[in-house]
This record gives C-alpha cells, structure tokens and sequence, in this order.
C-alpha cells in the first residue's frame, strides 16, 4: 500500500459518511411504524376461542358466512369510551342484517367490570371475555381499542388502531363485504 | 522494532485474543426449555408496554405471550422460528434487538466498521510517528537560547 494512512482516511470517511446517510435517511421515520396498523391484513382469521358473558363458547369457526366486526374493549380505558356511541349507533343499523355479526372481546379486564359496564351501556352485540389473552395475542392486538373487519370466508381486510367513528366502521364493513 | 516491544506486543495480543475466545466460547450447560423461552421472550418487546420485554413485563398480553413462547419451545420450535412467528404477527418493532439483515447489518456494522478503521487509523500513524527523525539541537540553536535567555 503506498499511501496507507490515505486509505485507512478514506476508509474513515466512507463509514462517517455512511452512519451519516442511514441517520438522516432513518432520522424522522417511525422504527415502530409497523405498530400502526396490522400485520395480519390479508391473512385468514387467526384460531381463537372465548366465552360470551352468556357462557357460550365462540371461535373463529362460529363466525364463518358473516361479514364480522371484532373490537377489542375494556371498562377502563378511555379511548373505548370515546368510541362506544360509535359502535352502538353502528351496532343499531345492522344489527337486523343475517350477513353481519358484531363481537366485542374484553382486553385486559376483569369479568365483573366488564360484564357491568356492558350492561350499564346497553353494548346488545356479542360481549367475549379472554382472561387469559389469548385471543388479544392471535389477533396481534398492541392495547384498545382495537377494530378489524373479517370476510364472510375469514380474511381480515381491515384494521383500526384508534377509537372508531361511525364512518370508520362503515367503511370496514363495506370492505369486509366488498372483498368476500 | 526492539525484541522486548515485540515480545509486550505479543503478550498484550494473546491476552486479547484469549480473553474474546473465553469470552464467547460456549457454555457447556444445556439450557432448559425454560430458559430458553426466558431468553426468547427477553428479545421481544411488550407489545402493549413502551419499553419492556415481554419477559419484565407482567400485562396479560406479555404473559400470554411467555406462554405461547414456552409451548412452541416444548414443541421443538428453534428460537429463530419462534420469533419469525412474531414478526410476521406483530411486524418488526416486536424485536428488541435489530435483525441480522436489511438496515439491521448496518445498526451492527458501522459502529464495528468505525471501530477497526479507527483502530487501524492509530496503527498507522503511530508506525509513521516513529519513522520520522528525532530533531536534535544543532550548536547554533543552543547559542540562539542561550542569547534569548540573558537577553
């Protein structure tokens, strides 16, 4: 090498100028943008099983030839109570529609805070509870609310990570439809 | 170079080399299952936590998770397979650590890279420095001194 010295410089420069583009290529983007939305559009209905505050159990396989809303909810948490005269005022216009089913599963709650809240609320939709998350984590949920639209044949074609207005609703449902 | 530097050199090598070996060799225990799913679930973020794993974390979804991860380990799932799983569920951000490939080879490339260009920097320039002559005072800058000193 005639001129190490120059190269070991050069080669220097080369990795500062490198960290220098990947930091201002990466300096702004969201590394956990990924958490905005679900990984799992496109993909069949993960397998689930959960217990309706009637007692009954619910899996994915009871939910087949309906286009399904699935929100995750809980007493406590803020956001969902944003949300619920959405999904009462959503509820109430389809809730005559065969083709259609709306389930509320209960994240990070406790039976008797959830099963009094929805009674003092009036939610008439499928209430599930899932003690032990385990529904929470075949969805991928990340907190509540959480909303996602299922087709009749079981793919997820949409998701809401925030609370749902009506028309966000709507729109998932026409492509839960649109998409079957 | 003078025997007893080389020989310094040497040593201070050895040591080195020795010390990253012990380092990273192996331990020669078998983890268990369960440690296995511990370390696993050590380099998985809480998905609905901001900066926990879902090992320190103790919402219903975190344990959820020790649980799946535990069982997928009983059932012989090796530890890549299992945290591929959850980055297909959950998306990359589910990983603490950067993966081995795409931006994440540059995350624990460039600082590496840095380090080792720097340290050959160093190299280089302290053979250089040693190249060069000393400068020795000639009878002419001593009387030059010695005027500016009893000026």
């Amino acid at each position: 090498m005639k001129h190490p010295a120059r190269s070991i410089a050069l080669s220097v420069a080369l990795v500062v100028i490198a960290f220098s583009v990947v930091l201002a290529t990466q300096v702004g983007s969201d590394p956990r943008a990924d958490a905005k939305v679900s990984q799992l559009l496109g993909d069949p209905l993960p397998n689930f099983s959960v217990e309706t505050l009637d007692g009954a159990t619910l899996t994915e396989a009871d939910l087949a030839g309906r286009a399904v809303i699935v929100n995750f909810w809980n007493s406590w948490c803020i956001p969902c109570e944003q949300e619920l005269p959405a999904l009462k005022a959503f509820y109430a216009r389809h809730a005559d529609e065969p083709d259609f089913v709306m389930l509320g599963i209960v994240r990070s709650d406790s039976e008797g805070a959830a099963r009094t809240h929805a009674k003092a609320e009036g939610m008439d939709w499928v209430i599930a509870l899932d003690p032990e998350a385990d529904a929470a984590l075949a969805f991928g949920t990340r907190g509540q609310p959480e909303t996602y639209a299922i087709t009749s044949d079981g793919v997820i074609v949409a998701s809401l990570y925030a609370p749902a207005r009506v028309k966000d609703l709507e729109a998932m449902l026409a492509e839960a439809r649109r998409s079957q | 170079m003078r025997p007893t530097r080389s020989l310094a050199w040497g040593v201070l090598g050895a040591v080195v080399i020795v010390s990253l070996v012990w380092a990273a060799w192996p331990s020669g225990d078998t983890p268990t299952d369960r440690e296995r799913a511990h370390e696993v679930a050590t380099g998985l973020r809480c998905p609905d936590c901001e900066a926990l794993s879902v090992a320190e974390s103790s919402t219903p979804t975190a344990r959820a998770i020790r649980r799946d991860v535990l069982a997928r380990v009983e059932a012989g799932a090796s530890d890549e397979t299992i945290r591929a799983t959850y980055i297909e569920r959950y998306g990359e951000s589910i990983v603490l650590e950067p993966e081995g490939s795409g931006l994440g080879v540059l995350v624990w490339g460039l600082p590496v890279a840095a380090l080792i260009s720097g340290a050959a920097g160093l190299v280089f320039a302290s053979r250089r420095w040693r190249r060069e002559p000393r400068l020795h005072a000639t009878d002419a800058d001593e009387a030059l001194v010695e005027k500016t000193r009893h000026a």
